[in-house]
């Protein structure tokens, strides 16, 4: 397989398509009907005739109407979808790429990457913020032109050393470049034309992967992010929230230095975005793709890039969001709720999965209505939600590569339910997670260790079906059987579902298992 | 500031405009939708019938032994709509109110009465809810459990959706005369489908419509609504006209007045139209400042002349005991000796009201008709039925 770096393909720039006026009335027809689904799926799911188990119930509400709220929500920042014209940067601004390096790192893809910051065409200064103690690092940041900047033993890791080396240079703008993201030649040259409005703090371009075919993990994460950087962020620029995500992101040194620098800790990017909107300044989002990186491309890296995300998005919601609420804009207070919650879905899960189990081993039923019904109203939800996922595929940067149903990104997401869960205790409790930069070579790990919570969930989901085919032959009353036919199909076909919807990560674990030889 | 202020006008009208079409849209959503998920809903039932069937016939395997066997002796009088006209022997039948979710609390009633029930009686409102329409699981369920489903079917007219039945005046206004509306055919769009699933259904059915209709205190379908009882005597022959009409004559029709109530024999439809008279006899003891102590006897002994001058079988279609002002099981042993000897011509049938949690006195107040909270009536009742029954 030929590597994905010498693809040409991948390296031409490439923009969103634009937005048409008839494609506005096609977004705006289909938000109506979507809307008018959701009250048709509400007024019949809040019936008092409904609740069956009280407690449960509102578990099962919270769960359900937490997913159609975010539907919601996102129908409502789609319909805002907007581009920023693109603009010409003036001649003879000062620009510094700053790019990080930290111990494990390999070095072959600082050479693919300072050479790639070398071609960038606008005239710019290149750093590279180095603790490794390797002492090629020097050597080849001299080799590439590059200025090379020795930052040991500093906090707040890879933020500590953007923020010491803001002391170091005195460049007016600088693109925070993730080491393994390859920059195309234009980058600039797309990017610096928005800052001459004055008020403009950020640019954050696309996020675009190299990797994505690598594997199946590699393949499921990059599709979690294509819907994210396609129509969700132009969404975004239409309400003015759009937020910096770590890499590829260009900043003002003034906006920056206004808030005492780069916003430290796991979600450091939202962190520092969230400061910025607070204090008035805005940002632009280029649906371009001017980079290409990596993507987690093996289960354990995967899940623990999540848990640091989680845990540090939940630790922007609980301390960041509260302080910063009173100076954001209103759709800047719901953009940074929506994305603070975004990991609630750990909960959510948790209830799905719990649900049914709760009935077959425990005759616990949250609410009683004929499965009939519930497939009447839901269903209309389904239509629209798809059809307003699949029209706005249009916007995707990549379409050709990126549309399509993204069902490896849906399956894996639901299955590290867990660690979404795991990352709302520890920001709950105060619990830090250290700060690793994500792996950027493939590895493996115990299936075991990898497999065992999906692996628990099968097996429970399927003791629990067995068990309930042994109450209802031998223990249960024959009457009580026959009349809770439906129900118990419902439940077992729900139990089933879980386990289906485990599959993702079983399979990628088992794929990414160790076999005994190191990669 | 002039653009801004056409702006906002915009938005109103737009805002308005939308409001408009979102009704419509709800309109067209709660008809369209409906009557494509009743195929659904069809397809649903037949599955979970299927597996229900299927269930049925493992935990016979399994077990050995299955409520319908018990019941056996009884299985071709069950099968036969003339038999169960004029039974030989006494039948019994329970209401439970865990219907229709649950047969838990009737389980419990068997067990301790070491008995099964020949009749299972629910109630069934009208409405334009799947769950309203004819109970087509209940039924299914209840025949393959051995016993008979026994419908108290209820004429809740404001439960149909005024956006999709334009035909019918609005909510507020639809009970008034409700009776004379059901015999002019207002409301055949319900009955003729009901009527046509319960012809499907094909084994026999109690049918008590609109039962209680002389009581003006108690349901919309009473007097205090401007329904006279010749109106429900036309609504009484035009429901009979439409079952007979989609070949339902599995139907056994109970005819159920409040005989506490003045006046109830000028309800009575005919014999032609009639199958059985349904009486309930509850003693609601102390209770309230209306009621007191009263034996099954005093309850029944006033109204029973005229009840046999009808010549039908009469059923006691709801038939319990609270435990507040008296003593449970002696109310039983003195309702089943009465029973027995006092009205042994007329009464051909008793369905226990087994509901432990009756809230339809007051939502704050539940009242507990469970035979099984005094273990010395449950005794008493249970000797009296094997005394009593063919089983």
């Amino acid at each position: 397989m030929p590597l994905w770096y010498d693809d040409a393909e991948l390296f031409r720039h490439r923009r969103a398509a634009p937005i048409h006026e008839w494609e506005r009335w096609v977004l705006g027809v289909l938000l109506f009907l979507g809307v008018q689904s959701v009250v048709y799926f509400g007024l019949w799911w809040f019936r008092a005739g409904h609740v069956n188990n009280l407690a449960l119930f509102i578990l099962l509400s919270f769960a359900t109407w937490y997913g159609v709220f975010r539907i919601l929500v996102g129908w409502y920042n789609v319909f805002h979808i907007d581009q920023p014209e693109p603009q010409a940067p003036a001649e003879g601004l000062r620009v510094a790429i700053f790019t990080t390096s930290a111990p494990g790192e390999p070095y072959e893809m600082f050479v693919r990457t300072l050479s790639a910051a070398r071609e960038v065409r606008y005239p710019h200064t290149t750093y590279l913020l180095d603790d490794t103690r390797d002492s090629r690092m020097r050597m080849l940041a001299e080799e590439m032109g590059a200025v090379y900047l020795e930052l040991l033993d500093i906090p707040g890791a890879k933020a500590g050393k953007i923020n010491a080396a803001l002391g170091l240079t005195s460049e007016d703008f600088i693109l925070v470049l993730d080491p393994d993201h390859i920059p195309f030649a234009n980058f600039f040259d797309r990017v610096l034309g928005y800052f001459e409005d004055e008020q403009v703090g950020f640019v954050q371009v696309a996020q675009a992967y190299g990797n994505a075919r690598e594997s199946f993990v590699a393949r499921a994460a990059a599709e979690q992010t294509y819907a994210f950087y396609g129509p969700i962020m132009q969404g975004m620029h239409g309400t003015g929230t759009p937020v910096a995500i770590g890499a590829n992101c260009t900043f003002r040194r003034k906006a920056l230095e206004e808030i005492g620098g780069h916003g430290i800790g796991l979600a450091e990017d939202l962190v520092t975005s969230i400061r910025l909107h607070a204090r008035g300044w805005q940002s632009v989002y280029v649906p371009e793709v001017l980079s290409r990186g990596l993507v987690p491309a093996d289960l354990d890296s995967y899940l623990k890039q999540q848990l640091k995300w989680s845990r540090g998005v939940y630790e922007m919601l609980f301390r960041e969001y509260p302080r910063a609420f009173r100076s954001l804009t209103a759709y800047q207070k719901i953009s940074y709720f929506m994305i603070g919650s975004y990991y609630l879905v750990g909960v959510t899960s948790l209830i799905f999965l719990a649900v049914p189990l709760l009935y077959l081993l425990f005759g616990k039923q949250p609410a009683v209505f004929l499965l009939s019904e519930y497939i009447q109203h839901a269903v209309p939800v389904g239509i629209f939600g798809m059809a307003v996922y699949f029209f706005s595929q249009r916007w995707l940067c990549d379409p050709r590569r990126e549309r399509g149903v993204h069902w490896r990104g849906t399956l894996l997401k639901i299955g590290s339910w867990s660690v979404y869960l795991r990352g709302l205790v520890l920001a709950v409790m105060g619990i830090a997670v250290p700060y690793i930069p994500t792996a950027k070579e493939r590895r493996r790990a115990r299936f075991w260790t990898l497999a065992r919570l999906p692996l628990a969930v099968l097996v429970i989901s399927l003791l629990g079906i067995a068990w309930t085919a042994w109450m209802q032959l031998y223990v249960m009353p024959e009457s009580e059987v026959l009349i809770t036919t439906e129900v118990t199909l419902g439940m077992v076909t729900f139990a089933l579902t879980n386990v289906v919807l485990m599959s993702g990560r079983l399979y990628a674990a088992w794929v990414d298992r160790d076999r005994g030889e190191r990669a | 500031m002039k653009p801004q202020k056409s702006r906002y006008k915009l938005a109103f009208f737009a805002l308005g405009w939308l409001i408009a079409a979102g009704i419509l849209f709800q309109v067209v959503l709660g008809t369209g939708f409906q009557r494509i998920f009743s195929a659904v809903d069809e397809r649903v039932s037949r599955v979970a019938q299927y597996f229900s069937d299927r269930q049925g016939r493992a935990i016979r395997s399994a077990r050995q032994t299955s409520r319908s066997e018990y019941l056996q002796p009884l299985h071709t009088q069950l099968n036969s709509v003339t038999a169960l006209r004029n039974p030989p022997s006494m039948l019994y039948g329970i209401y439970d109110g865990g219907f229709p979710n649950t047969f838990a609390g009737m389980e419990r009633l068997e067990t301790a009465l070491r008995f099964k029930f020949p009749i299972i009686s629910f109630y069934s409102a009208w409405g334009d809810k799947p769950a309203q329409q004819f109970p087509i699981r209940m039924a299914e369920t209840i025949h393959r459990m051995g016993s008979v489903p026994m419908i108290t079917w209820e004429p809740w007219v404001v439960d149909f959706d005024a956006r999709v039945r334009t035909n019918l005046p609005p909510v507020a206004e639809r009970e008034y005369a409700s009776l004379a509306a059901i015999a002019k055919g207002d409301y055949d769009f319900y009955i003729v489908p009901w009527a046509k699933a319960a012809a499907e259904y094909k084994r026999p059915i109690f049918l008590r419509f609109a039962h209680e209709m002389n009581d003006p205190y108690r349901y919309p379908w009473g007097p205090q609504n401007g329904n006279r009882p010749e109106d429900f005597v036309a609504a009484w022959k035009h429901v009979h006209v439409v079952f007979q009409k989609m070949g339902a004559t599995n139907v056994l029709w109970v005819w159920s007045p409040h005989i506490s109530m003045p006046w109830f024999e000028f309800y009575y439809p005919g014999p032609e139209y009639v199958d059985w008279i349904g009486v309930g006899v509850l003693n609601y003891g102390t209770i309230a400042s209306w009621s007191r102590w009263w034996s099954f006897h005093q309850i029944l002994e006033k109204a029973y002349p005229q009840l046999l001058r009808m010549q039908k079988p009469v059923m006691i279609s709801e038939f319990g005991t609270l435990a507040q002002g008296g003593e449970m099981a002696e109310w039983y042993r003195q309702a089943f000796y009465h029973m027995t000897h006092t009205y042994s011509r007329g009464v051909r049938a008793v369905v226990f009201f087994n509901q432990p949690s009756d809230l339809t006195i007051s939502p704050n107040y539940p009242l507990n008709w469970s035979v099984t909270q005094s273990q010395k009536a449950s005794e008493v009742v249970a000797g009296e039925i094997a005394r009593t029954t063919a089983l």
